[in-house]
């Protein structure tokens, strides 16, 4: 996966800490298993006598495993917090690069995303933004809980009946970004997929009063219609 | 007490009706755990099934094998199946037929009140294949709010899932009731908490843990009902309901579960590993009182599930400081485990080769269930099939390797033979090689490529479809080996080698009595006095048999 947005990067980072930390355990755990078993199977003397440690030994476990789980709390509230901070700020952190965010609407149905432009143009499926931009998705549902989620460009976010979750990110580089609901939501939950095609600011301009103008035409082609006594 | 009463001898009366109407009507705890027993073993296979059906569907990509209709009620089917219907009844069976032995008691305190939990699971469980009959749920492994509502799924099947596994709930928690007060009540003269052994600590810690989680998840099936039923508002957004009511709610309960399969697996594992170590357990405070966290602290971290919904950052750190908190108990339990091991004389017979087996699975799963508790790569991992490995790599080390090593470890016990060795290590690495063939890949499509949790299908081109078809090789190898536990154990139950009734040497009172036990467990409460009673009467009838007393060999041994 290469991460196309500066708070997946911090993302991608905290999950190879997390796959070390993974690492470690997997392997001390099951390596000491296969040193008491190769060394002690079938050992001789029925009765071993109680060596046992004792409450030294198991409080120096105790906050070696402690120190262990406040390093990892430690670094994922760190790195958790640079995800959600350079998308808005910019990877290298100048205030000056904070600006409003690009607000758009992305609305989960079954079994489709719809999103809503600022200028009151709408898509369905692809979502299309400009490069370079810091854009907020305020994510709500019309009927049951969806997830957005598109890993190249950022975590991904429920979106739940009554209440509006937000996605911040900023795309780096102009391409198609494919990603898929996952949260289950019925039927047919696998074919809800999405798109985000990032473009030049000029293009995305341009997206935008095509699409107006395009559904502004169906709408005058109904309205029409309707008024010649048809059926739309 | 100069006037005798006279003694009822109740032995070698003739059975006045068939063995399976005594076992039906029976309330002791016996016959109620190992039925118990049975049922989750035989809810396993029908689980297996059901993945078996859903990985051909995902062998390869956009399958056509099964209707999205078909694949959602397996889906559903499954997630009951192999939490409500196995993994929980059997830790229970297990409790309710050992823990009361290993306590000393002659039986539980309220056994009808147990009798009526095993034929509520067994009402619950017909109610939930009943569904067959008409239309199961589609509404998931958890059934979300508001995808479970009338509106989205208007046919009955989301009605069946909550009543079944309301009525299921209901029984688990009448026979926490009874372990509690029978733990509480009934321990034999000396037992004190101290001396307990670990799985009957765990036996308690389990069934209070029940008693906070059970009536959670009762409350939120019950909200279900009324919402689909009599027009509630529960989880329904505006007009006063939230949907996120039914994740919080179901999660306590769900992650509740998932802690006490781990409880029971480890504490099964606990009482197995001193035995074929010949060592006491190190550290046995310290195992008991991370049993306790675990439980305690496991639970308080339900909102490890709802870090990508619409909930404040603050809410999402105090999920991740409980997750990551576990891992100071977990390791202390696991330390204290191998730590039990080196050292000592290790016998590598089938329950210590399963416990083993249980340690590294669990060691795998929840070691990645610590990228899971990390906020922001939850953000990128959860509801992918990273998550899916994750839990079952947990959950069969916890219910299956932690299973199968306590059913090897207490079969002798329950049946008076024991489970044929060569096909337990068959039965073993077949497992292993399953579980790392169908869970492996899990994590690589999820955590590298993104696939997504619970869908019928996926498409072609996205890097996953080899992946896919390993895992649905895997999971019919790990099938393969599952069932070879089952008729391992069917075929033991006559075949097998006749069990001696302390056949492993263990240090717990439940090798005192007859294998099977009688009805009464004891002829003679043993006075306890320390936390290994079975070695002071071993070395107790050492010492009379050295004055050369003639040991009568088909009765118990009284200290």
């Amino acid at each position: 996966m290469s991460p196309a947005s500066p708070g997946t990067d911090q993302i991608d980072t905290l999950l190879w800490l997390g796959f070390i930390a993974g690492a470690i355990v997997i392997v001390a755990v099951n390596g000491a298993m296969i040193y008491a078993l190769r060394r002690y199977r079938g050992a001789r003397g029925a009765e071993v006598g109680p060596e046992q440690a004792g409450r030294l030994t198991q409080l120096r476990v105790g906050a070696v495993l402690t120190a262990f789980a406040a390093a990892i709390f430690v670094v994922s509230v760190i790195y958790t917090g640079k995800a959600r901070e350079t998308p808005v700020t910019g990877a290298a952190g100048l205030a000056s690069a904070r600006t409003e965010p690009l607000q758009i609407q992305a609305t989960g149905q079954q079994w489709l995303w719809r999103y809503d432009y600022p200028n009151s143009a709408f898509s369905y499926y692809r979502l299309v933004v400009p490069v370079d931009t810091t854009v907020e998705l305020d994510l709500v549902s019309t009927d049951v809980i969806h997830t957005w989620d598109v890993p190249e460009l950022a975590g991904k976010r429920g979106a739940v009946p009554g209440k509006t979750n937000h996605v911040v990110f900023r795309a780096d580089e102009e391409g198609v970004y494919k990603g898929q609901s996952a949260t289950f939501s019925g039927q047919a939950y696998a074919a809800m997929r999405t798109e985000v095609e990032v473009v030049s600011p000029q293009a995305y301009e341009d997206f935008l009063k095509s699409q107006k103008a395009d559904i502004q035409a169906a709408q005058d082609r109904v309205v029409e219609l309707i008024e010649g006594g048809e059926e739309p | 007490m100069s006037a005798s009463r006279p003694e009822i001898v109740a032995d070698g009366f003739p059975r006045r009706r068939p063995r399976w109407m005594e076992i039906a009507t029976s309330a002791d705890h016996k016959d109620v755990g190992r039925t118990m027993i049975v049922a989750s073993l035989g809810f396993l296979f029908i689980a297996l099934i059901e993945l078996l059906l859903m990985r051909l569907q995902l062998a390869i990509p956009e399958n056509t094998f099964l209707t999205p209709v078909t694949f959602n009620r397996l889906l559903s089917l499954y997630g009951g199946t192999a939490i409500f219907l196995f993994a929980i009844p059997l830790a229970l069976g297990l409790f309710y037929y050992v823990a009361p032995l290993q306590a000393g008691a002659r039986g539980t305190a309220l056994p009808r009140l147990g009798q009526i939990g095993l034929w509520l699971y067994i009402a619950g469980a017909t109610v939930l294949y009943s569904g067959f009959l008409f239309t199961p749920s589609e509404a998931g492994v958890n059934p979300l709010a508001p995808l479970s509502e009338l509106a989205f799924l208007p046919d009955n099947g989301v009605d069946a899932w909550a009543a079944a596994n309301g009525l299921v709930t209901l029984g688990f928690v009448l026979i926490a009731i009874n372990l509690v007060a029978t733990l509480h009540r009934l321990r034999a003269p000396g037992m004190a908490w101290r001396r307990l052994p670990v799985f009957a600590w765990a036996a308690a810690i389990c069934s209070w843990l029940l008693l906070v989680i059970g009536p959670v998840m009762l409350a939120a099936i019950t909200m279900l009902l009324i919402d689909r039923n009599f027009d509630g508002i529960f989880f329904a957004d505006g007009s006063g309901g939230a949907p996120l009511l039914w994740e919080h709610l179901s999660w306590i309960f769900f992650t509740g579960s998932y802690m006490l399969i781990l409880v029971t697996a480890l504490a099964a594992i606990a009482e197995i590993v001193p035995v074929f170590a010949r060592k006491p357990l190190q550290g046995r405070g310290v195992v008991v009182g991370s049993l306790v966290a675990i439980a305690v602290i496991g639970t308080l971290a339900w909102l490890q599930n709802m870090l990508t919904a619409p909930i404040g950052i603050g809410w999402m750190y105090y999920a991740m400081l409980m997750s990551l908190a576990l891992i100071v108990p977990f390791g202390l339990i696991l330390f204290n485990l191998i730590a039990t091991m080196i050292g000592g004389a290790l016998h590598v017979r089938s329950p210590l080769l399963f416990s083993i087996g249980a340690i590294s699975a669990i060691s795998i799963g929840l070691a990645s269930e610590i990228s899971h508790s990390m906020v922001a790569v939850a953000w990128r991992l959860q509801d992918t099939t990273d998550s899916t490995a994750a839990t079952h790599f947990t959950l069969i080390g916890g219910a299956v390797f932690g299973g199968f090593a306590a059913l090897h470890y207490w079969f002798p016990k329950m049946t008076g033979r024991t489970m044929g060795e060569t096909m337990a290590r068959i039965s073993f690495w077949t497992i292993a090689l399953g579980t790392l063939l169908a869970f492996v890949p899990l994590f690589l499509a999820g955590g590298e490529h993104g696939e997504v949790v619970d869908a019928y299908k996926f498409f072609s081109g996205t890097g996953v479809s080899t992946l896919n078809l390993i895992a649905s090789i895997g999971a019919f190898v790990l099938a393969i080996g599952i069932v070879l536990t089952l008729v391992n154990a069917i075929l033991s139950r006559t075949a097998g080698a006749r069990a001696g009734h302390d056949q492993w040497g263990g240090d717990s009172l439940e090798w005192l009595t007859l294998s099977p036990p009688e009805p009464h467990n004891f002829d003679v409460l043993p006075d306890v006095r320390s936390d290994r009673p079975m070695r002071d009467i071993r070395d107790a009838i050492a010492h009379r048999t050295s004055r050369a007393e003639p040991a009568t060999p088909e009765t118990q041994p009284v200290a």
